[in-house]
Formats: structure tokens, C-alpha cells, sequence
């Protein structure tokens, strides 16, 4: 008996995309300081219509799929360019993430050319925004077990249900809705589909959802006897659950699974002034390897699907310690700052900084897959279940 | 070496060492019995001269597969000083010396070593296989100027200080040694440190990976309340975490050992080095926690090997700079360039400037 290898091939990222990075730094050296957001640092789930309509102009949305839907025809690997830089420069990259990263390509793969004509140009002019339709109240982890049930009528289906957790669906346009369009609860994965929902459909509600930070991200939208045509359902009738997997794939060891809070980092090398006490340096210096690691890691990932393999464990466990990483890091930083911020303005300043950080942390290794649901993916591929 | 032609010859190296360096070998060497044997068949496939340009009668390989050859044997706990020979010779050779047979080893930290004409002075603490070696390469630093040094262990004295994981450490005390052999080094003593420090994460990557396919393996065998314990999800969510330590481990060491490859003797991978040695040291003690922890008691005893691994990675975090060693040098050049030079410097695995 053996187990499967771990292995992370080196990978460096190819001339053009590291020609790219230089124009994105470029872009947003200009563009950043003009944006105001409602995050003082802001990340991926920062909305900004006006910053994703400037980034859709460079032609750096949808930037892997076919010109003749918007997109630049760029490799998967300038994309991933593209993404961490918006990270690591705390770009306000909320209004187009999901539609970008999920929703356009979903479309692309399983969409109808009139689906896909309708609505990819607008996504990757930074017009058009989505939502993710799948938790619902009784289905978190087990999104097999939906109830959210779209019945066939003339024309169309005839939607009763509620989603929660649904981000961003007070200003997004669509919601990609994961429903039962036949058979029983209990049939779990046969029986679902997959619809694209106008968010301003008559007989959808939508609700908001505060979190503890006191945000307002989250909504719980509600279907009533809400009609959605039948052009609008994505892919197969009953294809829901295959779909739904490729798409929970995409990226799981993207470097938003380790940079979502990494302005604290920064804030924390600024607070502790340029000649910081031994110590100090050597707890800065480990967070610093472990975020190399990680970005070592995630390439080497990206590396092995541009190559053309499916990395799952891999993917796996990046996010597993990445998003792990970020939980450690406000905590970390702060009690470092505690004891050897340079000022007392400056510590004032970032433990404000970090409190936020902290408030947000428990959210890091629950969204798009908790850690328990990938060690239990993880584990599979070790053989053990 | 073209990448078949490593890979066949890692092969042979995997199957010879499981072979020829199993458990009895490996708890020998703790009891103080050189394995002999082991070593003149080590030479014989003339492994300690993997890296040795086959002008100067060498295998001829790179660093590159100098480093994966020494992931291969930290994967079986190789107990004789075949890291720290293979990267003496390749320095020797490198600074135009001729290697010598027999184990080698490097006296490099702590190094406030002088040179006097031909005369060494100073000491060395925790010298790996210090009483074992035939001889000491190090380098000294002088007025700018590096100079590679080659002492007999007869000449030095040795105190013997057995690692924790009981191989043959000790501190090594030159007072006016004559050197053997001396030239200008092709390397600064400082970067010596550093591919010291690599080497140790390349065996650190082949000890972790044992460790987890140990694990692994016996949670699957192991029997209890009438069921294998790998069925349970908390044993199940512990060897994952296990794993996501070993991966870290596995993926620093390598593009470590990539960068330092790539960007050449003197100076390639200096930043990924330091991160990688960090990295590597900070996770051993997860990686042997959780080992452990899913082994019981039986991993805790001294017949089963899961020691032979999880000791090593204790002894070898500390081996030439630890966590704390290399993660000061790196806060410290982040913190004088200021947080504007972070990423930049990140994504081209360079330290901050």
C-alpha cells in the first residue's frame, strides 16, 4: 500500500504574464488612489461599479474567454497575474468577483449562446455583476439536501424557496440559483438544476442579512411564485449537481485563499518602524515565509492545470492552510503590535485595523467550502475514506 | 543530469537505502557503530560526488539533483553524513580542490573562525557527524575575501555532543590548526550557511513525507472498537491537517531548491532559501505533534522507526539557522524597506530592498 505523493512542482509564471503584471501595477498606481470605498483596506468582497468598469476597459475581465463574447483570449495563468495583483494592492475587486471568477465561466461552459451573447459581453465590460445562489437555511456543507424547488410551467418554471448568505444580491443584477426541478428532498443529487436568475424578477424577495462585523454583505432572498422563463435555465435539466461541482473547483487555491487580509501585514510592518527588535523581526519574518509558501504553493497548483492536470488534494490543502494563515495573522500582528508598535498613535491605529481583521477571520474558513469539508476531501485522497 | 537520468538514478537511490539503510542501521549509529559498509557502498555508486563537474571526476550533476538526491534521503534517515559531504565536495570542487574520499562534514555556525596563514582558529558548535568525518570544510570570511578551508578531524579537537536525535554532533575546536588544503572560496561563508541550511530543508521534504505516508498507513492497519481508526473523521481531519503541514514543507523546500539551481551557486534563491528554512522549521513541530498523535503509543516507543523521523526533523530545524535565525534576517530587511516593498519583493522571492 502506498499513499498518492504530494507534490508541488516549482512553477514560474511565464514572460507575458509577468509583462502583464507591470501594467496592472501601472493601472492601479493611477486608478486606486481615486476610488472610494466603504473598507478602509479593501479586497475581494469590496464592491466598486466604477473600479470594475475601469479594469473592464484594460480588457482584464474575462480575460480567458473568447473575444467573441468580450473576453482576450489570455491564459488562465496571466489571469491569475491579474488576481493577486488586485489583491496584494487591496483593490476594491467586489462588484465583478464572482461574475468574473464562477458565474462567467459557468456560463461559458454550460451556458446557452444566447445566455452567454446576453450576458458575458456586460460582464466583462464591468457592467454586470453576480450573485451565488446555493446555501440555503437546512443546506449549508450538504448543499445536496436544497428544497428550493423551480416547478415546470408553460414557459418556464415557477420558483418557492429561500437562499441565505447570498452576498452582494442587493446590487447585483443576476443570481445563478441552484433548484430542485424534479423529484423528492431526499433524491440529493439527482433531480436539480441550475437557473440564472434576474434579481428583479417579480415574486423575489430580497432581504438583508447583517453579519457580527455589523456589514451588510449577506441577503436572504426569497422566491414566491417567482416565474423564470425557460431560456434561463443553465445547461441540462438535471445536470444541477454536476455543474454546481465544476464550478465550486474553480480556483480553490486562488490567492484569494491567502490574501484576503494581507493589508495587515503591511499595516503591521509600518507600525513597527524600520528597526524593530529581534524578536519582532523573527515573528514578521515567519508570517512573511509562510506567505511565500502559500504563493509557492498556489502557483504550483496553477501550474499543474495550465499543464493540464487536476490537482484536487493540492487545491485542497492550499486553501486548508491559506485560509488557516489568515485567520493567524490579525492575531498574530496584534499582539506583536501590543509590545512593539513604534507609537502609541500607530498602535492605536492598527489595533483599530486589527480588531476589524479579527472580526472578519472567523469567516475565513467557512466560506466556499469550511476546513472540516475539505481535511474530509482531503482525507479521500489520502485513502483513508 | 537530464531529468531520466535523475530520476532513474533516485530511483536506484530509494531502493538502495531501504535496503541498506534500515532500522537496525539507523538505531546502530545512535548506539555508536559507524556504519561502514553502508558508506564505502555510498561512495561506490559515487553518490557523494553527484555534484562534481566530471572534469574533476564527478558525477557531474547540478545542484538541482544534488538537492533532490538529499530529499531521497532524508525520506529513508540516511545516518551517515551524506547532505554534508556531498556539499563539502561540491564547495571543494567549486573552489578548485580536488574532493577527497571518505565522509566530510562543514563546520559552519558560529563561525567566528580565523585563518593565519595556514592556521585555523576557533569554534564550532553542533557539527554534524563531528567525530565521524574525516575532515572539515568551512569557509572564512576575511577582509571581503572568502577562503575555503579543509581540516583532518585529527587535527581539531572534538567534543562530542550527540544530537537529540542520536546522530554523532559535537563542538569542534581549532586552536592554530593547520589547514590541509586552502583557496579562495567560491562562495562567501554566508552563502555556505545558506545552501547548508537548503540542504537541510530538501531532507527536512523527505523526512515530512515519510512521516505523513507512516501515518497514514498505520491509522489504516490500526484496529480499534472494531473498525480501522482511519474510519474516524477526527483521525480522518488530523492526518489532512498533517498533510497540509507536510505539503507546506514539501512545496518551500523545493522552490527553494529551484531558485537556488536557477540563479546559481553564489547567490540563486537567497530570500527562497531563507523563507523555505523558515518555513520548514516551523512547521516540524505540527508535523511531528500530529504524527504522534495519530500513532499513540506506539510511535512513541523506540522500536517503531516513526522516531527515526520526527527527531530528525527536531534536530534538523535548528541545523544551520533555525526558524528564529533566518525569519529575523528576513523581518529585518522587510522592515528597513517598508511596507510598500513587501509584495513587489513577494512575488519575485526576493527579500525586500
Amino acid at each position: 500500500m502506498s499513499i498518492p505523493k504530494l507534490e508541488f512542482p516549482p512553477f514560474h509564471l511565464p514572460d507575458e504574464a509577468e509583462a502583464l503584471r507591470g501594467e496592472v501595477r501601472a493601472f492601479l498606481k493611477e486608478t486606486l488612489p481615486g476610488i472610494q470605498t466603504e473598507d478602509r483596506f479593501a479586497s475581494w468582497n469590496t464592491p466598486s461599479p466604477e473600479f470594475s468598469r475601469a479594469l473592464g476597459a484594460k480588457g482584464w475581465l474575462g480575460i480567458t474567454w473568447p473575444k467573441q463574447y468580450g473576453g482576450s483570449e489570455r491564459t488562465f495563468l496571466d489571469r491569475y497575474v491579474v488576481t493577486e495583483e488586485l489583491l496584494g494592492n487591496s483593490a476594491p475587486a467586489g462588484s465583478h468577483w464572482v461574475a468574473d471568477r464562477q458565474s462567467g465561466p459557468l456560463l461559458l461552459k454550460f451556458g446557452s449562446e444566447q445566455q452567454r451573447q446576453a450576458i458575458l459581453p456586460r460582464i466583462t465590460r464591468g457592467e454586470c455583476y453576480f450573485s451565488i445562489g446555493m446555501s440555503e437555511p437546512d443546506s449549508g456543507s450538504d448543499l445536496a439536501s436544497v428544497r428550493t424547488r423551480a416547478e415546470p410551467v408553460p414557459g418556464g418554471f415557477r420558483v418557492n424557496g429561500t437562499k441565505v448568505w447570498t452576498s452582494g444580491a442587493h446590487r447585483n443584477h443576476y443570481c445563478i440559483t441552484l433548484v430542485r426541478t424534479s423529484g423528492q428532498h431526499g433524491d440529493r443529487h439527482k433531480g436539480l438544476s441550475q437557473l440564472l436568475v434576474d434579481l428583479k424578477t417579480p415574486g423575489v424577495t430580497i432581504r438583508p442579512i447583517i453579519n457580527l462585523a455589523g456589514r451588510h454583505d449577506w441577503n436572504e432572498v426569497t422566491f414566491s411564485d417567482a416565474f423564470i422563463p425557460e431560456d434561463c435555465l443553465i445547461g441540462n435539466e438535471g445536470d444541477g449537481w454536476l455543474q454546481v461541482t465544476s464550478e465550486l473547483a474553480f480556483e480553490r487555491s486562488g490567492p484569494e485563499r491567502f490574501m484576503q487580509n494581507v493589508y495587515v501585514l503591511r499595516e503591521l510592518i509600518r507600525v513597527l518602524g524600520r528597526q524593530p527588535a529581534k524578536r519582532a523581526n523573527a515573528i514578521v519574518g515567519r508570517l512573511i515565509a509562510r506567505l511565500w509558501t502559500l504563493r509557492q504553493m498556489s502557483t504550483a497548483v496553477a501550474g499543474m492545470m495550465q499543464g493540464g492536470k487536476s490537482p484536487a488534494i493540492e487545491a485542497s490543502l492550499v486553501k486548508d492552510l491559506g485560509t488557516i494563515y489568515e485567520q493567524d495573522l490579525p492575531e498574530i500582528a496584534r499582539t506583536l503590535a501590543e509590545s512593539d508598535a513604534t507609537t502609541e498613535d500607530d498602535l492605536a491605529d492598527f489595533l483599530d485595523i486589527a480588531q476589524y481583521a479579527t472580526m472578519m477571520a472567523p469567516s475565513y474558513t467557512i466560506q466556499g467550502g469550511t476546513t472540516q469539508v475539505l481535511r474530509g476531501i482531503v482525507a479521500r485522497g489520502l485513502g483513508l475514506r | 543530469m537530464d531529468r531520466e537520468t535523475r530520476d532513474m538514478l533516485l530511483e536506484t537511490a530509494g531502493r538502495f537505502f531501504s535496503e541498506r539503510s534500515g532500522k537496525d542501521v539507523v538505531n546502530g549509529v545512535e548506539k555508536g557503530v559507524w556504519p561502514a559498509d553502508l558508506w564505502k557502498e555510498i561512495e561506490e555508486m559515487g553518490l557523494p560526488l553527484i555534484a562534481v563537474p566530471e572534469a574533476q571526476e564527478g558525477v557531474g550533476g547540478t545542484l538541482a539533483d544534488l538537492l533532490a538526491l538529499l530529499r531521497v534521503a532524508g525520506e529513508h534517515a540516511v545516518p551517515v553524513p551524506l547532505a554534508e559531504t556531498t556539499l563539502a565536495n561540491l564547495l571543494v570542487a567549486a573552489s578548485g580542490g580536488k574532493p577527497a574520499s571518505g565522509p566530510s562534514t562543514l563546520a559552519l555556525v558560529g563561525s567566528d573562525l580565523s585563518l593565519q596563514g595556514n592556521r585555523l582558529s576557533g569554534k564550532v558548535m553542533r557539527v554534524p557527524f563531528a567525530s565521524v568525518a574525516d575532515r572539515f570544510v568551512s569557509v572564512v570570511g576575511v577582509g571581503g575575501k572568502s577562503t575555503l578551508v579543509v581540516v583532518a578531524r585529527d587535527e581539531a579537537s572534538v567534543e562530542e555532543t550527540p544530537s537529540h536525535a542520536g546522530e554523532p554532533y559535537g563542538t569542534v575546536v581549532f586552536d592554530n590548526t593547520p589547514v590541509e588544503f586552502s583557496a579562495a572560496s567560491a562562495v562567501s561563508a554566508d552563502r555556505a550557511l545558506e545552501l547548508a541550511a537548503l540542504m537541510r530543508t530538501m531532507q527536512m521534504a523527505g523526512a515530512a513525507d515519510k512521516v505523513l505516508a507512516t501515518a497514514v498507513e498505520y491509522c489504516k492497519q490500526r484496529v480499534q472498537f472494531g473498525r480501522p481508526i482511519s474510519n474516524f473523521q477526527a483521525i480522518q481531519h488530523m492526518l489532512a491537517e498533517l498533510a497540509s503541514c507536510v505539503a507546506a514543507t514539501i512545496a518551500s523546500a523545493e522552490s527553494a531548491s529551484r531558485d537556488a539551481d536557477e540563479g546559481g551557486l553564489e547567490e540563486g534563491g537567497s530570500f527562497s532559501i531563507a523563507a523555505a528554512k523558515t518555513q520548514c522549521s516551523d512547521f516540524a513541530h505540527r508535523i511531528a505533534a500530529l504524527s504522534h498523535q495519530s500513532m499513540g503509543a506506539m510511535g512513541f516507543t523506540h522500536e517503531h522507526i516513526l522516531h527515526h523521523y520526527t527527531r530528525r526533523l527536531w534536530v534538523w530545524r535548528r541545523d544551520f539557522g533555525s526558524e528564529a535565525f533566518w525569519g529575523e534576517k528576513i523581518g529585518q530587511a522587510f522592515a528597513k524597506a517598508g511596507r510598500d516593498a513587501m509584495w513587489p519583493a513577494l512575488t519575485e522571492s526576493r527579500y525586500a530592498a
